[in-house]
This record gives structure tokens, sequence and C-alpha cells, in this order.
């Protein structure tokens, strides 16, 4: 018993670390209504192209929020760089909504996008 | 994102990890590392530091790194053990630098020693004079190993005819003021036999006592916490903070 013990622990731990290393994948998809970044981005996505701004801007907000809920679960396993130019893009989106820039928005809506199709690979 | 908690986690992983690692490889003491092994340790060290602070990139890939390296030592270590022909290879073999007292220059050359090396490392044996030398022999970790020569070998009991019985290994019984049970048991003594050595020394209770071991022979060594030393000696050669 004592020597499975001693060898289960480590294993268990190995097993672990590769968990939550390798988990971005999982834990970037939505577990509630409130956390569906991609949802939210083709919600602001068909806003932006209809030119409903007053919209685009609460959807944005939305999208905010339900990055900010993904970003606690996947920070130990995805890398900075990438979270922060999601960041960014939001950022960025929410200024091109405001001031009802289409083509500022579709650019920033698409690179956002793509990070985020880069989280978990 | 939480940088420093995302340090933290990946700090913990990857110390874990290599602990792991470290003991999965075995129980080489650094001292009897070769060169290879040596660079192969500061490796595995360099990979798990970007483990834990590079978050620039993911865990995952310089994790995977790390097993590998792990993984491939550990392959290395296997072959080098089953087959002799491959430690040849990998480790390297001893080699003599010195026989029958001579200097073998060609080999030095070969191993890239200079003499002022060899002669070093005798100082470090507490050989001064080649002369006592009769083989010197280069380890694969780089360490010497000398054989003197038979008139300069230290008198043996053996030398003398001397009976000498054996003193064994000194199995701790107590320490820091408590009793290790299973030693005593080990060493076929009983607490009464104990109490009784210790009242010979004018101790009363185990707690007294820092350490207390014996040998085979039966050699007792006591040290109790009250050392009544009036002047205890410094050795700092100049003032320092304590």
């Amino acid at each position: 018993m004592r020597k499975f013990i001693v060898a289960a622990i480590p294993i268990a731990a190995l097993v672990l670390f590769i968990v939550i290393m390798i988990s971005g994948s999982f834990l970037k998809k939505p577990f509630g209504t409130d956390d569906d970044v991609t949802k939210s981005i083709e919600n602001v996505m068909k806003d932006v192209n209809e030119e409903a701004w007053d919209k685009a801007v609460v959807e944005v907000d939305e999208l905010e929020s339900a990055w900010r809920k993904v970003i606690k679960r996947i920070q130990f396993s995805e890398e900075r760089d990438e979270i922060n130019f999601l960041t960014s893009n939001i950022v960025r989106l929410r200024g091109a909504v405001t001031s009802k820039d289409k083509s500022d928005s579709l650019m920033e809506l698409n690179d956002a996008y793509s990070h985020w199709k880069e989280l978990g690979k | 994102m939480n940088e420093a908690l995302v340090v933290v986690v990946r700090g913990v992983i990857s110390y874990f990890s290599l602990l792991i690692f470290a003991r999965i490889l075995g129980k080489e003491q650094i001292s009897q590392l070769t060169f290879f092994d040596y660079i192969l340790g500061i490796t595995i060290g360099s990979i798990a530091s970007e483990v834990t602070v590079d978050l620039s990139s993911r865990a995952w890939p310089h994790w995977v790194g790390l097993a590998t390296w792990a993984v491939l030592a550990y392959l290395m270590e296997m072959i080098t053990l089953r087959w002799r022909y491959a430690a040849k290879f990998f480790e390297g073999e001893p080699t003599i630098v010195i026989m029958n007292g001579k200097i073998m220059e060609k080999v030095l050359k070969k191993m890239k020693f200079r003499i002022t090396d060899i002669l070093e490392l005798l100082r470090n044996q507490g050989i001064f004079d080649v002369n006592e030398v009769d083989y010197a022999i280069i380890e694969p970790n780089g360490s010497l190993s000398v054989l003197k020569k038979p008139e300069n070998l230290p008198l043996t009991p053996k030398d003398m005819n001397i009976k000498v019985t054996p003193t064994g290994i000194s199995t701790e019984l107590i320490y820091d003021g408590k009793l290790i049970e299973e030693n005593l048991r080990q060493m076929n003594k009983d607490k009464k036999w104990l109490m009784d050595q210790l009242k010979k020394q004018g101790i009363k209770d185990i707690s007294e006592v820092f350490l207390f071991t014996l040998n085979d022979a039966g050699s007792q060594y006591i040290d109790k916490y009250k050392d009544n030393m009036k002047k205890v000696k410094d050795i700092g050669d100049y003032k320092g903070p304590f």
C-alpha cells in the first residue's frame, strides 16, 4: 500500500499539472449564458453590419464581461500575449463602435475572433 | 489576468515536476556527474525556470521540453547501465595518466589536461611529490584517483598483524532529546540499558541529550544540550556582523 501511494502521488501530480496546462481549450467554452465569447463576437458583428450602433455598444459590454470571466479560467494555460491582444481588440472595438466606424469595428472583430480561435490550440 | 497568481501556479507545476523528474533520474551526487550530466542539469533547470516565468508563451510546450529532456536523460541512463559499450561511448572511461610513476604525455594531450592540472589534483589529495605516485587515473567525472607507490602507502593494522574488531556504523539512539526506539531495538538494547548508560554520565532524563550514538563495537557518543563550556573559541579571522 505504501509503495502504491509513493508511486501514485507523483503520477497524480503530473497528471494534474498536465490537465492544468492543456485545459485552455475546454475552459474557454461557455459554462453559462454570460460567458459565451464566440456568441458575443457574432452578436456585435451582426449589429455592426446592420449599423445598429446603440445595440452594438451594449453587446460590446457583454463581450467584455464574458471575456473577463473566461480570462480567469484560461490564464494558467494560455499565453499572456494572446490574452492581452484580445483584450486590446475589445478596447479598440469599443472606440470604433462608439464612433460608429464600421470598417474599424469589423477589423477589430475579425482580429479578436482570430485571437480567440488561437486560444487553447 | 493576474500575472503573479499565474507565476505562482506555474512555479508550483515546474518545481514539483522538476522534483519528480530528478527523483526518477537517480541519486548521483554533484561530484559524480560527468561534464555532460552537469550541462544536462543546467538545461533542465533553465527550462523549468521558463515554465515558471515566461508568460509570453504557454506553459505546456516548455513542460513538454522539460519532460523530453528528462525522459532522454533517463533513457540514456538505462542504456549506459545495461550496455557497457554505450556507457564507454557516452560517459567516457577512466584514463591512466601516470603509470609506474611515469607521466603519459600523449594521454594528457588527448584528454586536454595540462600537467599543472594533474599536479593541482595531486595536491588536492595531499600529494606534493610526484615520486610518491605509482598510478594516477582520470575518472570520467574529471576527478583524479591515485595509487601511491607501496613504500608511500600508510601503514595498516594488517601490515602489523594487529587484530582489530569491526566497529560498524554508528546508529542514533537519541536525537534532539527524543528516543528512537526502532534503532534501540535494532541494536538489541532496551530502555533500561540506555538509562543506565545515561546515569553513568550524570544524565537523569533523555530530554537532556542532544545526540546519543552507538556502534557495533559498543562505542558511544553522547552530547548534552548543556555543554558547560566556559570559553567558546572563535575561529573567525576578522570582525563581521555576527
